[in-house]
């Protein structure tokens, strides 16, 4: 019972990761209808990106958050720009599938260049804080675990501030909701998409920087969180950032207790049929709006 | 006119003769490679391509086919030829458990889904060691025992030469049958479909039962792909499944032409080449060369060519040939 607790525990703060990860991938599937297969692979780039930052200059991880987010804004930014709106600009009807192949190319690309460079060895980010752990009424809670559940949780916060309360967040849930009637507001949809796909790899630097510092470091590393991504936004409802962060949540506890129960790949392939069966039974997900 | 008619013809008599010519073994190697991802590019092509349902699931059928024949062979004596059937049987059971779900969804959808099924593969065969008394063994994979001399019984030569001619006997029969499908009723109502399904639907075409016909059609010819690969290689692993490889295949399909009779051939013609080269001349160390390579290409492809590259190519000679005449 203690260990079911103290696991149930261990889920909710991983389950936030997958969480945010999920949101900034529904960000951008949500809003510019991109199926982003290179989100896991840009993920990947994050971690190693603080990794050398913390091996070559000693910079911290969180503090190198905000130099891997940065520089993720720059490459999504520039990669909606040059790569994929020519494709949106050019095919109204094919582009999601256009998409997805680019995207999945890209993900070829970024793997296997962080292979060829630093090879196929586990790393890990070593700090002071690496493996440490609060004893709460006798349960360890692994500390930068919660930092990065909690500092998820803020910058989702944020996010949703953000889309609420300025006025290009409200061209981006504008042209989310419709793309024409947005289009004749006077927005331009394809710098909302533009922006959208530089804020959601923004996120993924910070989730990168998040994870390096309990998470091993591994070329094909994001290949566990593209598809659990995806799982989870269609699991949480299209476009819906609580549904998203819930499920993800939702999804890390199954994980976790599923592990007390079973083994580790029979609970991956049961949160695979549980997306299948959603996607069937359920496709708005659980906090989903209707769709047409 | 006369020669470009004749130009299938010959491209048959070349692929005839090389083995012949070519007496040396790494070419005929990567003969025999580019042929089986030709072949296997082709039998994606039939759900990809003629129905235009983006799979993402495809190495779910080679796995089939590459396990039912080796676990019919090791514990039933089956020889693989007719465990490629049954294999292939197999497969198209399963591409129906897998269909009736995945044909409620569409584009994206349709190609997460598919790529969660062949997913649920990979992680059960590499997790499970033995099954009802049969041994999987995991992630280990599965070694079949070598024979001596040139069999068909056992779908083992020695000589490669048998394994090329066998290949291009597949490749030349499912070019054949999609061909036929193309032609027929049946490839009318897919491409009806592939173009637009709302409109297939509203004229009264089971947009679903024909999707599952194109499904079914290309899982078996899938799996017998996989037979082929086991035999070939006398080694199969949970890999196959990946889908990573199910990437890789529909790759070559799109990379060539999806929907065109040759796109699959063209690409194979295009990508096997590139990566036997890195494997020969760069080695195991650089292992992912071949993927950057493939990575760049379908970038490549994607932005300038997004049907492929047979389409075009078709276009510009089509017209070549009607201001001469």
């Amino acid at each position: 019972m203690f260990s079911l607790i103290e696991a149930t525990i261990g889920g909710i703060l991983m389950g936030g990761l997958y969480g945010f990860i999920a949101v900034s991938l529904s960000l951008i599937f949500g809003v510019a209808k991109i199926v982003n297969f290179a989100h896991g692979a840009l993920l990947m780039v994050a971690m190693f990106f603080v990794y050398w930052i913390l091996v070559l200059l000693k910079i911290d991880p969180y503090l190198a958050a905000l130099l891997a987010a940065a520089f993720l804004f720059f490459f999504g930014y520039f990669f909606q720009n040059f790569f994929i709106e020519p494709i949106l600009k050019r095919e109204k009807e094919t582009a999601p599938l256009t998409v997805i192949l680019l995207t999945s190319g890209l993900m070829l690309m970024l793997e296997n260049i962080a292979l060829l460079l630093f090879g196929a060895d586990y790393r890990m980010v070593k700090t002071s804080y690496t493996g440490k752990s609060w004893s709460v009424g006798g349960m360890m809670i692994i500390q930068p675990r919660m930092i990065g559940f909690l500092l998820s949780l803020i910058l989702v916060f944020l996010l949703e501030l953000y889309l609420r309360k300025t006025n290009l967040g409200r061209a981006i849930r504008a042209t989310s909701q419709d793309r024409e009637a947005a289009r004749l507001m006077g927005i331009d949809d394809y710098r909302v998409y533009k922006i959208v796909f530089g804020i959601g790899t923004t996120m993924l630097g910070f989730a990168g920087s998040f994870l390096s510092s309990f998470y091993y470091i591994h070329p094909a590393i994001g290949e566990i969180f593209v598809l659990k991504s995806f799982v989870i936004v269609v699991l949480g409802g299209l476009g819906s950032i609580s549904g998203a962060l819930l499920a993800g949540i939702i999804v890390g506890v199954i994980e976790s207790l599923g592990a007390q129960f079973m083994n580790s790949a029979m609970t991956e392939s049961l949160i695979f049929i549980i997306f299948i069966a959603f996607l069937v039974v359920k496709p708005t997900g659980l906090l989903g709006k209707r769709r047409e | 006119m006369a020669w470009k008619r004749n130009l299938p013809y010959l491209a048959l008599l070349i692929a005839i003769l090389f083995p012949i010519f070519v007496r040396d073994p790494y070419f005929l190697h990567a003969a025999i490679m580019i042929l089986f991802s030709a072949y296997l590019a082709s039998s994606w092509n039939i759900i990809g391509g003629l129905a235009g349902q983006h799979s993402f699931g495809h190495s779910a059928f080679l796995g089939i086919g590459a396990y039912s024949s080796t676990l019919l062979l090791l514990y039933l004596n089956i020889p693989p030829f007719l465990g490629m059937i049954l294999g292939g049987m197999i497969a198209s059971l399963v591409s129906i458990g897998i269909g009736y779900p995945c044909f409620k969804l569409r584009g994206p959808y349709f190609a997460l889904s598919t790529l969660a099924f062949t997913e649920i593969f990979r992680i059960v065969v590499t997790t499970t060691e033995t099954i009802g008394g049969i041994d999987l063994r995991g992630a280990a994979g599965i070694l079949i025992p070598l024979r001596k001399g040139n069999s068909f019984l056992n779908f083992q030569f020695a000589d490669k030469t048998f394994y090329y001619y066998i290949i291009l006997a597949m490749l030349f029969l499912i070019l054949f049958i999609y061909k036929r499908m193309e032609k027929s009723r049946l490839g009318i109502f897919l491409s009806a479909i592939r173009d637009n399904e709302e409109a297939a639907r509203s004229l009264g075409i089971s947009a679903t039962r024909y999707k599952m016909i194109a499904l079914i059609v290309s899982g078996f010819f899938g799996a017998t792909a996989g037979t082929f690969y086991a035999q070939f290689f006398l080694y199969i692993e949970p890999i196959l499944f990946s889908s990573a490889l199910s990437i890789e295949i529909l790759l070559v399909a799109i990379v060539g032409g999806a929907g065109t009779l040759t796109g699959p051939l063209i690409g194979a013609l295009m990508l096997t080449p590139v990566s036997e080269m890195t494997r020969a001349y760069l080695g195991g160390t650089y292992a992912g060369v071949q993927l950057i390579l493939y990575g760049a290409i379908l970038v490549a492809v994607m932005m300038f060519a997004p049907q492929g590259i047979v389409p075009p190519l078709s276009r510009r000679y089509r017209s070549l040939f009607e201001r001469r005449a």
